[in-house]
């Protein structure tokens, strides 16, 4: 079932690479070529073969897990994505952990006490999160926290340049430096993420604030809470009920916005520099890079596979008697 | 910038640390490091490809067998002499058969940093690696008319020309086609990749004072002084080219001090940074003048008349203050000043909105015109460019519409073959400081930058004189006539030299600009007192 | 139950004002989102009028001036009023927004109600194709489409209509198996509707009501893509006063402190986002007040 949307997203964008006038075999001949260096560059590519010849090429190569070199690194880009998932992963993984610890709670007890003035103040930041253009507030926050604060660090990546990167175990600098005990790297690493994290998770949370306090009303006005309250339970235990059957939905929630979240990080790590996958990517696109945006659209296709994927099992874990297709 | 000002001491510790910091080596307390920060991590040390920081890294590592003589300008500083070409890893070279045949003798001790010396065979293997890649190397074979590399003895090598020209010694002054250490690359060759392609994209194998240690996607990449050189030891030991992608970041960081060098700063960055007491601002014209060019096969810029009536409608001192902030230099011909001698004051048509408004309407186009421009984000200069074309031809009568292109596309469609951009912006650098390769590039109907199709067999012919002849006062009567041909032919607009800048922390000196526009990095020193 | 005791409600002509009132009592969000979304209307229709200047009209000599009494919103890269621009770019938000709406539409209930309606092998497909590109991730696939296809404001309008069409597409066509499990559908066909009439003038009022509060929050959405697409450099030609792409601009400079290009263009932009984001919060209220998304 997967496999067959997988091929259909790879054959859509191979389509629309090609048909563009993008080709980037002008800018790897450079400015001093002559009609000899295109038509070998283009046999290197093998862009001079018909197209589903190349489709099928890349398709096979697919198979045995080459995804391909990217024409502006000549990496492989199964190497450019390995390496830089993790600076993504870190960064989305923080804000959406931020994001849900906080917007959950939130959602919550707007939920419980709605229309007071706790819920309005959480309505209106949620309101705010889903309408702020994720870039601008990183400039506004770039300039006020860095230009004329000095709070923040300088926008330039993971870690300032005095610092080395922590050995690999989890990809994450900041708690692989924790791990190893290296304090000044680990403050180093937290500074750096402070601010992108901050406000991304703003971003997260806004729709989970809203959705967790739609779902919880719902659960909470839903007869059979009604039926426990008549009963004469506990406000605690009627709120644990609800809790637990709000988890479920809102978990799918979370789901499905963490699936986009990975692409739409990528302007966070344009505008801090963090090396991640979406910066790469984003780059990719505007390049005309084909293996590259072919890769990158494949990861994030099967991230928001993988996603499903967890969600579903937690969902089986929280909550035995759901189904797995709603 | 309410920032703390660096002590240079921590500076440099940081500096030092940052160094070997980033790529986890150890560093010694005699390291000088210098931290060059630029847009990407270098992603090929082949000059035969052209990929973001290749050429910025293979001028540090590949050095030649001459190289442009350095004298002292009229303000006192060291420029490189355009006219003429010493010996460096040559030690001198004869000329034969009318200029034909040049037999150069190898400089004995000359060893890259895997400790081979260099020798004819290094010279032969190379170009007959670029010949057979049909790449740069191989363009700069057919434009230096070269038929033939023969390693005649272990220490001397000749090339036969099919015609003598001037262009020829000046190629051996770049890294088209790089001189590679044959001995160690020739381990890397496989059946399929028998000139070691792939391993020479990742690694350097030069005779030249930088050999890069390792590559860090994403980071950067870390080079190291080569303990052979043959020639004198440059300041700094070890150099980190660091990936900083943000314009702003690689200012910012320049002027804490946390860098020495940020590269590629766009003009409102510099004119900050002028103000700026932590930071050096250098600049020297370069080469590169920001021209707008159109191509006479597709009408309205078909008749000379418009493309005339399009010069003399821009307003070049609103352009200059608008989008070069009063920090370009006016140019006034396809050859830049650094031509020396070759340079003549050709297209220096200037605004007048009269005689615009009156060639327009001798072309018929009295009732307005609709015309469009295209232009990418190669360069910084050519969106507020456009913008300024828009608004001046606006008061001619002249509807500007402006068209933004992706990167690819403008460079796709620029190509020899396809070439179907009406009008649109670019910028032409001379690689090679030889008028007659400059004018061939950009003007010549075989030229691979005569982005805008320009076809004159007049402009050609005087251009193939000018690469043969040998005689020096009529190779400069050869090269006025050329300029002012293409003067008069109308088809570029030729408006400013954004310049090349050199944005350092103060303790930085000794900057040497080469032709092909990026830093080399052994000339640099800092002063730290 | 205890018995009510009725009594006659007071005789009351119909008032607008009363109407408003009664909306806003029942729903302040819809007040306030359609005030908000009129407030820019006005600006779009009224840009010329209330601008000092053109908004591509440059002053090369004063480029990059902080606010002040000749430029109120200080002057960009290029020496144009950022005021007059951003007033201007009031149109492309509606200009995008509103065509796209009827893209999705056009595109996405038809696909609905047919799927709805037929089931079958028939939604299946459409079911499929909508999976792909839903598991496509949009920005992706709106930043590829148009690099592609070429940087033009219809391109842009295009895609993203295109791409949210499965959203129309999904809700319609639970409304239509909803309405089908309830007599009314097979009524219709009793009475020998043809399908198109079924489809069109029984089906489609119906279902498209649970849709009406997210055209609202598409016309949010496109608005910001198409701000992106401009902030990262793809659909929206310079000098276009369009919000997205002087944030673009506005980026150079904030690490050198001119504040102003970067801050105004997104106050609007927050601006007009917002209020779609609560016409459509507010519309859900008042149409659909089982999914209430104010809860009272």
């Amino acid at each position: 079932m997967v496999v067959p949307i997988l091929l259909g997203i790879t054959f859509l964008t191979f389509m629309l690479l090609r048909i563009g006038d993008q080709d980037p075999v002008a800018m790897i001949a450079g400015p001093m070529a002559d009609e000899a260096a295109f038509a070998e560059i283009e046999r290197e590519l093998g862009l001079d073969r018909p197209f589903f010849v190349q489709f099928g090429i890349y398709v096979g190569k697919l198979a045995t897990g080459d995804l391909g070199e990217s024409w502006q690194s000549s990496e492989r880009v199964a190497d450019e994505i390995r390496n830089r998932l993790p600076a993504s992963l870190e960064l989305l993984l923080s804000a959406v952990l931020l994001g849900a610890l906080v917007g959950v709670p939130v959602g919550l007890r707007s939920a419980q006490r709605p229309n007071k003035l706790f819920d309005q103040v959480s309505r209106f930041v949620s309101l705010f999160g889903f309408s702020v253009p994720t870039y601008w507030i990183a400039l506004m926050a770039i300039f006020v926290f860095f230009f004329l604060l000095g709070w923040a660090p300088p926008p330039m990546g993971r870690l300032d340049l005095a610092s080395f990167p922590p050995p690999d175990i989890t990809g994450s600098y900041l708690v692989d430096s924790i791990l190893t005990g290296d304090w000044a790297t680990a403050r180093v690493a937290a500074g750096q993420l402070a601010l992108p994290v901050i406000l991304f998770s703003i971003i997260v949370a806004a729709p989970i604030i809203k959705h967790t306090r739609a779902i919880s009303l719902e659960v909470l006005g839903s007869d059979y809470v009604r039926y426990a309250k008549s009963q004469g339970l506990r406000p605690r235990t009627v709120r644990r009920i609800a809790l637990r059957n709000s988890i479920t939905p809102v978990l799918t929630f979370i789901g499905t916005e963490l699936t986009g979240l990975l692409a739409s990080v990528s302007l966070l790590e344009l505008i801090f520099a963090w090396g991640g996958l979406g910066q790469w990517g984003l780059n990719a696109i505007l390049t005309g890079d084909f293996a590259a945006v072919q890769g990158y659209v494949l990861v994030l296709a099967l991230f928001s596979v993988v996603v499903f994927v967890v969600i579903d099992v937690l969902v089986l874990l929280l909550e035995p008697r759901a189904t797995l297709r709603p | 910038m309410r920032q703390a000002k660096m002590l240079r001491p921590l500076a440099t510790a940081i500096a030092i640390g940052a160094g070997a910091a980033m790529l986890g080596t150890a560093v010694q307390a005699a390291d000088r490091t210098f931290i060059f920060a630029y847009s990407a991590t270098p992603a090929s040390f082949d000059s035969d490809n052209w990929q973001a920081g290749m050429l910025e890294s293979t001028v540090n590592v590949y050095e030649n067998l001459t190289k442009h003589s350095i004298i002292t300008d009229s303000t006192g500083r060291e420029v490189i002499d355009s006219a003429n070409v010493e010996p460096h890893m040559a030690t001198s070279w004869n000329v034969s058969d009318g200029g034909r045949v040049l037999t150069f003798k190898i400089r004995p001790g000359v060893k890259s940093a895997f400790g081979n010396e260099l020798s004819a065979h290094d010279v032969a293997y190379s170009w007959a690696m670029a010949a057979d890649r049909k790449k740069t190397g191989n363009f700069m074979r057919t434009v230096g008319r070269v038929a033939s590399v023969e390693a005649t003895a272990d220490d001397e090598v000749t090339f036969t020309l099919s015609t003598a020209n001037a262009i020829f010694p000046r190629i051996l002054t770049t890294v088209f086609p790089a001189l590679v250490d044959s001995k160690h690359v020739k381990e890397f060759a496989t059946d399929d990749d028998k000139w070691a392609t792939k391993w020479l994209a990742k690694n350097t194998a030069g005779f030249g004072p930088y050999h890069v240690e390792s590559v860090r996607p994403g980071e950067g990449a870390v080079f190291t002084l080569n303990k052979n050189y043959f020639s004198d030891e440059p300041f700094f030991n070890r150099v980190v080219f660091r990936e900083i992608p943000s314009a702003a970041s690689r200012a910012a960081l320049v002027k804490s001090g946390k860098i020495h060098w940020a590269d590629g700063m766009p003009i409102q960055q510099l004119v900050d940074l002028k103000k700026d007491p932590n930071v050096k601002v250098d600049s020297v014209p370069g080469t590169g003048m920001a021209t707008l060019r159109m191509n006479p096969n597709f009408p309205p810029f078909d008749d000379v008349r418009v493309r005339q009536a399009i010069i003399h409608a821009m307003d070049y001192d609103a352009i200059g203050v608008a989008v070069f902030r009063g920090l370009g230099e006016r140019a006034d011909s396809i050859l830049a000043p650094a031509f020396g001698e070759f340079h003549t004051a050709s297209h220096n048509a200037g605004t007048d909105l009269d005689k615009s408004r009156a060639l327009l309407s001798d072309a018929g186009h009295a009732g307005g015109l609709e015309i469009q421009l295209e232009y990418s984000d190669n360069w910084w200069w050519e969106e507020p460019l456009a913008i300024q074309a828009k608004d001046a031809l606006g008061k001619v009568g002249v509807n500007l519409s402006l068209k933004r292109i992706p990167k690819a596309e403008m460079n796709s469609r620029r190509r020899a073959g396809k070439r179907d951009l009406p009008f649109f912006s670019h910028l032409a650098n001379a690689f090679v400081l030889a008028p007659g390769y400059a004018f061939y590039l950009s003007a010549h109907q075989k030229g691979s930058s005569n982005v805008n199709d320009y076809k004159s067999d007049q402009f050609d012919s005087v251009v193939d004189a000018l690469i043969e002849e040998t005689d020096h006062t009529k190779r400069v009567e050869l090269a006025h006539k050329a300029q002012k041909i293409h003067a008069d032919d109308s088809t570029f607009v030729v408006t400013h030299f954004p310049k090349t800048y050199a944005v350092t922390t103060p303790c930085i000196s000794g900057w040497l600009w080469h032709q092909h526009d990026r830093l080399v990095w052994k000339h640099l020193s800092c002063d730290e007192s | 139950m205890t018995e009510v005791a009725s009594t006659p409600a007071p005789e009351r002509g119909f008032t607008w004002s009363g109407r408003a009132l009664g909306i806003t009592r029942r729903s302040p969000t819809f007040a306030i989102g359609l005030i908000i979304v009129g407030i820019f209307a006005f600006v779009a229709i009224f840009a010329d009028v209330i601008s000092p200047f053109g908004p591509i009209e440059t002053f090369p000599h004063q480029v990059l001036l902080p606010p002040s009494a000749a430029f109120w919103f200080g002057s960009d890269g290029n020496g144009m009023d950022m005021f007059s621009r951003v007033m201007h770019g009031a149109r492309f938000g509606f200009g995008i927004a509103v065509p796209s709406a009827i893209i999705m539409l056009v595109i996405g209930v038809p696909l609905g109600l047919v799927a709805g309606y037929k089931g079958g092998m028939v939604d299946e497909i459409v079911l499929r194709s909508m999976d792909v590109l839903r598991s496509f991730p949009s920005i992706v696939l709106a930043l590829a489409v148009v690099a592609a296809t070429g940087q033009s404001l219809v391109n842009v309008v295009l895609v993203i209509g295109f791409l949210d069409a499965p959203i129309f597409t999904r809700l319609v066509r639970s409304e239509v198996l909803a309405l089908r499990s309830s007599g009314f559908v097979d009524s219709a066909v009793a009475s020998g509707n043809p399908t198109w009439r079924i489809l069109f003038v029984h089906l489609l009022p119906n279902a498209i009501r649970g849709s009406t509060a997210m055209i609202a929050v598409r016309m949010a959405w496109a608005v910001r893509i198409s701000a992106t697409l401009a902030f990262i450099g793809v659909g929206i030609q310079a000098p276009t006063p369009e919000w997205g792409a002087m944030i673009r601009q506005g980026a150079e400079f904030i690490i050198s402190g001119e504040w102003w290009v970067a801050l105004f263009p997104g106050v609007a932009l927050v601006g007009i986002v917002l209020g779609f984001n609560l016409l459509g919060d507010g519309l859900q209220d008042l149409l659909d007040p089982r999914r209430k998304a104010t809860g009272k």
